[in-house]
Parts: C-alpha cells; structure tokens; sequence
C-alpha cells in the first residue's frame, strides 16, 4: 500500500500542482456522494484487482487482491479514488483517464432551464423540479472496463465476433419506424458483410450446409404458426382487394347503364324533334320547290338508317303492330257506316242502273274470245 | 472456503491457460429473473436463453434486496456472468448484467419488448449458433458506454468453445445507440445465389470460397429478422458486482413510476381546475342573487308575483 502511495505521489508531482488540488476537489465531492447515496453501496468489492481472464500469470494476483480488500475495509471513506488508482497497473494509461476526468467535469452540467422553457405552461404547472446526482466517473469506468475487456486486437476475429460500424447510426427520429429499423437493418448488414469476410478469412466455417438439420431456436410448430398467420394474411388481403375491386365495378357499372340510358333518352328526342320537323316543315312546304324536300328526305333516310338495329325493332315494332292492331280510340262502329261512306259514290255508275248490264254472252263465245 | 476457493481457481487456471499464452474467451452466464415478472418477461428471457448456449438458467431469485447473493449463485454454477431481470410492481423490467465476482454492474430499464412468439418474424437459426454482434461506433465515444459494449460481448457473444455451440454463423445481434437507449435487434442471416454459375462452384470446399470473396461473386446476404425486440436505458453502473459504489448514472433516466405519477397529477390537476370553477361559478351566482340560500338576497320587485299576490 505505502510503495503504491509512494508511486502515485510521484507520479502526481510530475504533474501541475493545479491538478492536485482538483484531484483533492474531487475526493471531497465524492465522500459527499458516498454519504448522499449509502444505501446499496458496499466498499467491501471495491478495490479488487483481478482479472477475469483465465490466465496463469494472474493467479497469484488474485490471492494478492484479497489482501488488498481487507486492508481497504477499514477505510472506507477514501476507496474510491484509490482502489481506482491502483487497478490501473500501467501509469500511462492512467494519466489519460485523469486528463478525461478534468474534461468530464465540463461536460456534467445539468440540464440547463433555457431547455425546459419550450414546454407547455400546463406541463410547466405539473413538473416536479427533480434533479438527479450526475455521477459519471471516467477514471473509474475505464478501470472497469480495462479489467473485463477482451483484447480484442490480439486474439482472432472468430473468438469474438463483434463488429463496430464505422460512423456512428445516426436515427433523426426514433418514432419513426420505419427508417428507425432501416438504419438497424443496415448497420446489422454491413456487419454481416464484414464478418463472413474475416471468417472466411480466418477459414472458420459460415455458411450452415443445406443438409445439416439440427435444433433450431424456433420449433417447427412455431414455424407452423408463422406460415399459417402468414398465409392467414394474405389471404385477408387478397379477398378485401376482390371486394374493393367488385364493389368499384358495381359503382362504376351503374354509372355505365346510367350514361347509356340518359344517352338513348337524347338520341329518342332528337329523333323525335327531326320528325316533327320534318313534319311541319312537309306540311307547310307542299307549295314549295321539291328540291328542298328532297335534300331534307336524303337526310331523313339516313337519320333513320342510322340507328342500330335494336333501336329500331324496339319503337318501330310497336307502330307497327299499333298500325296492324289499332290503338286508341273506340273501337265500337267501326264498321257501319256514317255520312262519308254513305255518300262515297265511286263504286255507282247509272250505266249499270238503267239497262241493266249485257247479258253474259254464251259459252262459246266466251270461249272464242278468250 | 476463500482459501478453497483461491486453490481451486489456480489450479483450473492453470488447466485451461493454453500453451501460446493467448488468453482465450471463456464466458458463461447464469440468467435468472426475479419473482414477480409477466408471462411476457419470462418469455423474453426464455428466448434469450435458448439464443445463448453458454448460459445457465436459474430458479427465480427470491429476494430483490439481497442482490448480492446473486454472486455466490454465479460461483456456484461456475458463471462470471450474471443475467438477472428484475420485476417491479408487475410490469416495469430492470436488467442487471454483471461480471460475477468483481464487477462491474450495469442496471438498465428495458423498454418495448416483444417476444420471439409473438413477433411472427420469419426468421430462424439454428439453436446455439454464435452470433455476429453488431455495434453501433457510438459506444466507443464515452467511457461508460464502453463499458456496456463490453457487457454485451460477453453475454451475448457465444465463446467459441460453448458446450452447445454449433459450429456455423447464422445469426448477426445488433446493438445500436439511439435517443440515449439501446436498441436490440436479431437477425438471421440468409444467403441467397446470385446467379447460377457461383452455385455450381459453391459446392466445393470453404478454400475457393475465399477467393471468390477477393473476386467479389458471393452469394448475396440478405437479413430476416427472427427477434425477441427491446431497448434498454442504462440507469447505474456500480463498480463491483451487485455492490460497490455508483460509478455512472444516467441523469436522463426518468423511472416509469415517476412518469405514472406525473400522469396521475395531470389528471388530478384536470379535476381541479373543474372544481375551482364550480365554485366560482357558484359565487357568481350569489352575487347576482340567483341563489335560493346564501350570496346576495335579490331585490324585491313590487311587481314580482310574490309581492302581487301575498
């Protein structure tokens, strides 16, 4: 204990005095905490120096960090910083989490009130102002980390298999989903990517061959389940898409029998209008020159021919049947006679009233006349 | 016990310390949850024990005080890692990993975790084949996150030597640093032909592989997720295991019983303000006499029908 104090002395002295007296700063701030926080703090495993590492060098170690433990129970006030000196067995190293430390104590600043400002002032009302100790010893942590550490420089890829990117992900907005499990999808990727490159370099093997069954994470009912609740899926899907599909045909449809029909309605009118003109204009025209008639009669023709044929069965066949049948008017008397028939004397000749007609001639006459 | 402890550990080290000298990566992990946890976290960690076949898996612990026995456990099944979730209230899970008997100790909030079952992620690997991990630079930057990392190497990195290991990769783990937590991921790793002549060259042995992979004709990597999912927030790093003083906290980590609580105040805080103006509404009221007992008495009209007609 004394030769380390000794070393750490001197090592100190190398140094700025400024830098002792902030090393001294610190301490206090420490045993402050230590008090503040107490409860689950236990000093007894403080200062141990052991590697985990199997290894043979480090045995007798081991038994030496044991001592070093109990010496330190008796004063536990001053453990922290100096358990933590100790571990660190190259002095180096040690300089550089020191000069980590003195950049740390700026960066622990809390969160400054300009930050909370942008709150809502109903949030504002409901915020307990509660501050949390920032506890974030550098010196300490690169300890830790020093003694558990694989080297991961000095032994093969193929012990470790882990991969650091070599820009940072960066992910503007975690709840965005999407791009969030991109940016996973890529980094693990790349990872991928590198890593069969080294162990295939390493001729450790990859790839599992297709004919090598063995225990999976996932049983194969699991599996069972997944197929099925992916079949499940897209099946749900498909028939929902029939059914948008089918219910846009049905309004489409409709719309195509409407726009048909108000479409007949327009062609029947405008024939019907044509008609009537062609009518009126016969009527008042009879006086008139032919020749207009007949340009009109050309066009009439081909007004009719027009139309298909179906057009023309279904309004045609009716005045058809309607000229063959009758309809509308009575339909008693009409076959006695009135004044017109009884005056109609095309069918009277007083030839025939007055001498009677000439007797038939005789047959052979007839016959010889014929 | 110590001095068995010290005799035994010196004569497995010597066992084991190969011949090179090369320090060789020898991890095992008890995993063990606390009472208390949901049939979601003890999924959660059923998956993650069947992904780690370096690991061993451990009753419930009884106490969620006594952390600290976790380490005879860990020594007693030979562990130098310990895997420990602990359930709070029936629903908040606390991840302790830690290096067994020295530290350091990391306690982190887990967060959005889904199980493998209930993620239906086609994805699969074999069982007990070791990972790629995969990490985010980030974690070099700061000191404790360093820490982490490293934590994470070794319990979620297969040694090389695992009892149950089987011998191929086939699943990458990625670990990434975002919001201040974070986040994990698992992959499967399938590879699928580009074309038709690297299949019939695929079938050789692993060396014309690695000349392949100069030339860059491989076959094409693609990842199928297979899960569990989950985000961790590091709370406090102690330096010893289970034990030993506090060497970081997050100053950001808000306890999920604070924001419950914050929540409850703001509905308390709704009623309130419904209750206040109640009350002024009332007091209203009385000052313009519409009340039938207290405020103000109104004035007696001479026309008001109780006048007219008394």
């Amino acid at each position: 204990m004394v030769v380390k104090g000794k070393l750490k002395m001197a090592l100190v002295a190398e140094k700025d005095i400024d830098f002792k007296k902030l090393n001294l700063k610190k301490k206090e701030k420490a045993a402050r905490k230590k008090k503040a926080q107490k409860g689950g703090d236990k000093p007894e495993s403080n200062g141990k120096v052991e590697e985990v590492w199997e290894d043979v060098e480090e045995a007798a170690e081991d038994s030496g960090s044991d001592e070093d433990e109990e010496e330190l129970e008796t004063a536990p006030m001053q453990i922290d910083f100096e358990g933590i000196d100790e571990s660190d067995s190259d002095s180096s190293a040690g300089e550089n989490d020191q000069e980590n430390d003195l950049e740390d104590d700026e960066d622990d600043e809390d969160i400054p009130v300009s930050d909370l400002e942008d709150l809502d002032d109903e949030e504002k009302e409901d915020m307990i102002p509660h501050q949390r100790l920032t506890i974030n010893n550098t010196v300490a942590l690169t300890a830790a980390l020093k003694r558990i550490a694989l080297p991961t420089s000095k032994i093969p890829f193929s012990e470790h298999q882990s991969i650091t990117t070599s820009a940072p992900v960066v992910i503007e907005d975690v709840s965005d989903d999407l791009n969030r499990e991109l940016a996973f999808y890529a980094q693990s990727l790349s990872a991928a990517q590198e890593g069969r490159k080294l162990l295939k370099a390493e001729g450790v093997k990859f790839t599992r061959p297709t004919d090598y069954f063995a225990e999976m994470v996932k049983a194969d009912e699991h599996m069972a389940k997944i197929k099925a609740k992916l079949i499940d899926e897209a099946a749900s899907k498909k028939a929902s898409s029939d059914a948008r599909k089918q219910r846009d045909l049905k309004k489409f449809g409709k719309q195509v029998q409407v726009a048909k029909l108000q479409e007949r309605d327009k062609e029947r009118k405008t024939t019907m209008e044509k008609i009537k003109a062609l009518k009126r204009k016969r009527q008042g025209a009879d006086t008139e020159t032919t020749n207009e008639a007949d340009i009109f009669d050309v066009a009439l023709e081909d007004e009719t021919a027009k139309p298909s044929r179906k057009d023309r069965i279904g309004p045609n066949k009716r005045q058809k049947k309607d000229e063959k049948f009758g309809f509308g008017g009575k339909k008693r008397f009409k076959k006695s006679g009135d004044a017109m028939s009884s005056g109609d004397l095309t069918g009277f000749s007083s030839k025939k009233m007055k001498g009677g007609a000439k007797p038939r001639p005789g047959k052979a006459r007839r016959a010889s006349k014929k | 016990m110590s001095a068995y402890k010290a005799l035994s550990k010196s004569n497995g080290d010597k066992q084991e310390a190969p011949a090179n000298g090369i320090k060789k990566n020898k991890q095992r992990v008890l995993i063990l949850s606390s009472r208390g946890i949901t049939y979601r976290h003890r999924h959660l960690l059923n998956d993650l024990a069947s992904l780690l076949p370096h690991s061993r898996k451990d009753a419930k612990l009884d106490t969620k005080s006594k952390l600290y026995q976790l380490n005879e456990l860990a020594e007693l099944y030979n562990c130098n890692n310990v895997f420990f979730f602990e359930a709070r209230k029936g629903k908040d899970l606390y991840l302790w990993m830690s290096k067994a008997p020295n530290g350091p100790t990391v306690k982190m909030h887990m967060q959005n975790l889904h199980t493998m079952e209930e993620l239906h992620f086609t994805g699969n690997c074999l069982k007990g084949s070791r990972p790629l991990l995969s990490f985010d630079a980030s974690f070099d930057k700061e000191p404790h996150l360093r820490v982490l990392k490293e934590l994470f190497m070794h319990i979620f990195g297969v040694p090389k030597g695992a009892r149950k290991a089987k011998p191929f990769v086939d699943h990458v783990m990625g670990f990434t640093l975002a919001d201040g937590k974070i986040w994990i991921r698992n992959y499967q790793i399938s590879e699928t032909e580009p074309s038709r002549i690297s299949t019939s060259t695929d079938s050789t042995d692993a060396k014309p592989k690695v000349k392949k992979n100069a030339d860059g004709k491989e076959t094409e990597i693609s990842l199928v997720e297979i899960g569990p999912r989950f985000v961790l927030t590091p709370i406090v790093i102690q330096e010893g295991s289970f034990g030993g003083p506090i060497i970081y906290e997050n100053k950001e980590f808000v306890s999920p019983n604070q924001v419950r609580s914050e929540i409850r105040l703001k509905k308390a805080g709704r009623y309130n303000q419904r209750a206040e103006q109640g009350v002024e509404r009332l007091a209203k009221k009385g000052e313009l006499g519409l009340r039938t007992d207290g405020g103000r008495k109104a004035k007696v009209d001479e026309l008001d029908t109780g006048t007219l007609f008394a």
